[in-house]
């Protein structure tokens, strides 16, 4: 644990997650420890034309649950699962947000925000003309609505953002809205992001650049990660959403205190718009600057929540970037698990998902199965593979996500002592 | 620990009003509009047919030929404005790049290159759809872009707080640098909106302006008959570096990024809260970190958007943060009544304007400023011409649709 003042330290004390693995903290986890995969033929439209037909959708969401009829007809489904996600956590939490917080704000990341609305508006433009255009669109499309729906439907504001960096978008978010508190602009932040692109273009542009699983007769044994017959990543969507808060006030509330949001680490590749520098150095920089910035031990690194698309270059070059980051002794004997294997790639909702299961990771002491991993492939040996979930001590942990771009995150989260 | 002090070494904007720092600049301090016709060009039948084109753009300037072809307008102006920004610094990239990182804000990102996909899918299949569909489409595609061509290993993000975004970016790449995880970054905005879809939407929200007869006169912050905005275009990026950094290097010093404060609205998901005190919010955080007192403010680089109901929100927060009497002695200006609605853009090209008006000590004016609406009234504001003054500090303010605002106080280098 960091000897830093309680008040420049960060704590996460509620998650909320509306995912492929369960809708709530305690379904989600269950689903992932047990290694129940959420995927399955897409049903949000006819995909029989597309390459890649197969997704993780989250099942069983209704938005009326979270949401009053009228707010959520001006609302894209990437907002509706932001907002959902974000009641979940403040409940998590038992926050109480006062009626003028100021010193509470958000910062919600999506890798492409309200998909449906843009295909459903630009086709209207092409076909009926722009006189026909809602006037909702617009703020139904852009990305930073989610953040903006969130802070209108709890009354929060404080900072309020969206960081982007694609597939890393909520990573980012994370760490960000972490820096928020320490400089002491907020003592409380929702954090994470939100996405959902099962809709026919965002699918079809996203198999266009060649990164997607085309095992359709085989939806769950699609996404695996690291395993040698790996082709490419399963498209989820999700809303996951983290109450973080200054640790000092954290503990004087009596909040449940999950973990420690101890260091955050972010480089760029500045090497090619879609492939991961091979060597993963940048990676490995993030990894260092993430444990440098909370003082951690490096010799401390017991599980890793790894980015792990089931792409062939990507996969490998993470094994890579952690071994060179840590050492091969020490990279041995971290207990690595792939959760996309489980929950899919949900861009830019998927750091913030994976984050929220790297942190139950350490307050559990258990550590999810990378599931599907038949085949080991030779170039991603080098960590201990979790298989199987089970029980794992765990004093640090990382969760590692990488973008479209060359950018990379890495978080470090802690185990908090009584 | 002392606080890291960032300050402002280099700026590149292209904009309507130009290309190149000097350019602009010349062009603000005499109060040129860029509000022109767009008639003629791809934007088809769009309802409105007047904008802030960014003219004097060359692409082949900046920008290689294959990647010219393929990537979108918005990252051209990216690398336009990073090229020049990085050249105005007299900085080079050396070695890896790690202490070097990029935040630019944007709206929207690559709307022609998504829009043009859309319609093939639409019109081709699914199968048609170009590889660099995603990649190039991606509102983070320009700082990834940025980072590649320049070489910047350090903390790469976009920003996307819709018209605050190049504001929240700058304050943002400051405390990155603040909290040590940065000794140089590239900040500031990008963003290509004049489309016909983006024409169509915002003007189905009844927010652009229609003085269609007059495009150079359309843009009329705080003026009675104000309608709306113009669609602007371009960017900005500022070098931004860590005080001792830039002084090691001997860097020629434009000011000082001194505070930067954000808050939300939480009122609606298009209009601006009317009380002007969650703008105000952000404004007094900034004023706060700057550790100034609000009456050293001289000049207010206002959002000034031009819409009926945010311009006098706006100088209601100017009031409640200034004091009626010091704000009604504060120089205001609303430069986007030049070079129009620059959305992700804009924050960055005023944070740009403001620097210069503190480094520069001329104060760009508001045009088409004919009759001053009741409602906007209890500052100075500076109307046609620009005024000398030499500023002990200055703010720039930025609001986005959701309710996000953000806020910079800039402080002249005076070798402190």
């Amino acid at each position: 644990m960091s000897p830093r003042d309680l008040r420049e330290r960060v704590v996460i004390t509620g998650i909320g997650l509306v995912s492929p693995l369960g809708i709530g903290r305690a379904d989600a986890w269950a689903s992932a420890l047990a290694g129940r995969s959420g995927a399955g033929p897409v049903t949000h439209f006819d995909a029989s034309d597309h390459g890649a037909k197969i997704a993780f959708e989250v099942k069983g969401f209704d938005p009326l649950t979270f949401i009053d009829r009228r707010a959520l007809r001006r609302m894209d489904r990437s907002s509706q699962l932001a907002v959902a996600a974000a009641a979940l956590a403040i409940e998590d939490a038992g926050l109480e947000i006062p009626p003028d917080a100021e010193r509470h704000g958000a910062v919600i990341s999506t890798g492409n925000g309200g998909n449906a609305t843009y295909e459903e508006t630009h086709r209207t433009l092409l076909e009926r003309g722009p006189d026909r255009i809602s006037p909702v669109a617009l703020p139904m499309i852009i990305c930073n609505m989610a953040a903006g729906h969130v802070s209108i439907a709890y009354g929060l504001k404080g900072p309020l953002s969206c960081v982007l960096t694609a597939c890393a978008s909520s990573l980012h978010a994370l760490g960000e809205a972490a820096d928020v508190i320490r400089r002491g602009q907020a003592d409380v932040m929702l954090a994470g992001g939100s996405e959902a692109a099962v809709t026919p273009y965002a699918m079809g542009a996203l198999d266009a650049s060649r990164a997607m699983s085309h095992r359709n007769d085989d939806p769950v044994g699609a996404s695996r990660p690291f395993d040698a017959e790996r082709d490419g990543f399963v498209l989820g969507e999700a809303g996951a959403i983290l109450v973080l808060e200054r640790m000092d006030l954290a503990v004087e509330r009596g909040a449940p205190i999950v973990a420690e949001l101890a260091g955050y680490g972010a480089t760029s590749d500045a090497h090619h718009i879609t492939e991961p520098q091979p060597e993963g150095s940048e990676q490995a920089r993030a990894i260092l600057r993430a444990l440098a910035s909370g003082d951690i031990d490096p010799g401390s690194v017991d599980h890793i929540n790894a980015h792990a698309t089931s792409t062939l270059v990507g996969d490998a070059s993470e094994v890579q970037g952690i071994i060179t980051a840590l050492g091969a002794r020490q990279a041995e004997r971290i207990a690595v698990s792939a959760t996309k294997s489980l929950h899919g790639h949900c861009l830019g909702a998927t750091g913030a998902l994976e984050a929220a299961l790297t942190a139950l990771a350490v307050t559990d002491q258990a550590v999810p199965p990378t599931i599907n991993l038949d085949h080991l492939d030779p170039a991603c040996a080098g960590v201990d593979h979790v298989l199987t979930g089970r029980e794992q001590a765990i004093r640090t942990a990382l969760c590692s996500g990488f973008g479209f771009g060359g950018h990379n995150a890495v978080l470090a989260i802690c185990a908090v002592g009584a | 620990m002392r606080r890291r002090r960032v300050v402002v070494t280099g700026i590149g904007i292209v904009c309507g009003l130009g290309v190149g720092r000097e350019d602009v600049w010349r062009n603000a301090v005499a109060g040129t509009p860029a509000g022109a016709s767009i008639a003629g060009t791809d934007i088809g039948d769009a309802p409105v047919q007047m904008a802030c084109p960014a003219r004097d753009f060359v692409v082949a300037d900046f920008v290689d030929r294959r990647l010219a072809r393929r990537a979108d307008r918005v990252t051209h102006f990216a690398l336009g404005a990073g090229r020049l920004a990085l050249a105005d610094a007299g900085l080079e990239i050396s070695g890896h790049g790690h202490d070097v990182g990029c935040i630019l804000g944007t709206g929207t990102g690559g709307n022609h290159v998504r829009d043009e996909n859309h319609t093939v899918m639409l019109q081709r299949g699914v199968d048609r759809i170009s590889p660099f569909a995603i990649p190039y489409s991606m509102c983070n595609h320009p700082p990834a872009e940025l980072a590649m061509q320049l070489g910047l290993r350090g903390p790469t993000m976009a920003m996307v707080t819709a018209c605050a975004a190049g504001s929240d970016a700058i304050g943002t790449s400051a405390a990155v640098i603040r909290r040590g995880d940065a000794e140089v970054m590239l900040a500031g905005g990008t963003d290509a909106m004049i489309t016909p879809l983006w024409i169509a939407a915002f003007d189905a929200m009844r927010v652009l302006s229609h003085h269609q007869q007059d495009p150079a006169g359309a843009a009329r912050p705080f003026d009675v008959s104000r309608d709306g905005f113009l669609i602007g275009e371009g960017a900005a990026v500022l070098v931004l570096e860590e005080l001792e950094y830039a002084t090691g290097r001997g860097a020629a010093i434009i000011c000082e990024i001194a505070g930067y404060g954000a808050s939300a609205d939480a009122f609606h998901i298009t209009d601006p809260d009317p009380t002007g005190r969650s703008q105000a919010r952000a404004m007094r955080a900034a004023i706060q970190e700057a550790g100034i007192a609000p009456s050293e403010i001289g000049y207010v680089n206002a959002h000034g958007g031009g819409s009926r109901s945010g311009d006098p929100a706006e100088v209601a927060a100017l009031r409640r943060v200034l004091g009626e009497a010091h704000a009604a002695e504060t120089a205001v200006s609303a430069t986007k009544s030049m070079h129009g609605h620059c959305m992700g853009a804009t924050g960055a090209i005023e944070t740009a304007l403001t620097a210069l008006a503190v480094a520069d000590g001329r104060i760009p004016p508001t045009i088409n400023l004919r009759e001053l609406d009741p409602a906007c009234t209890g500052v100075d504001h500076v109307i046609d011409t620009m005024r000398e003054v030499r500023l002990r500090a200055a703010l720039t303010t930025n609001s986005g649709l959701g309710g996000h605002n953000a806020a910079l106080v800039l402080t002249p280098w005076e070798g402190r």
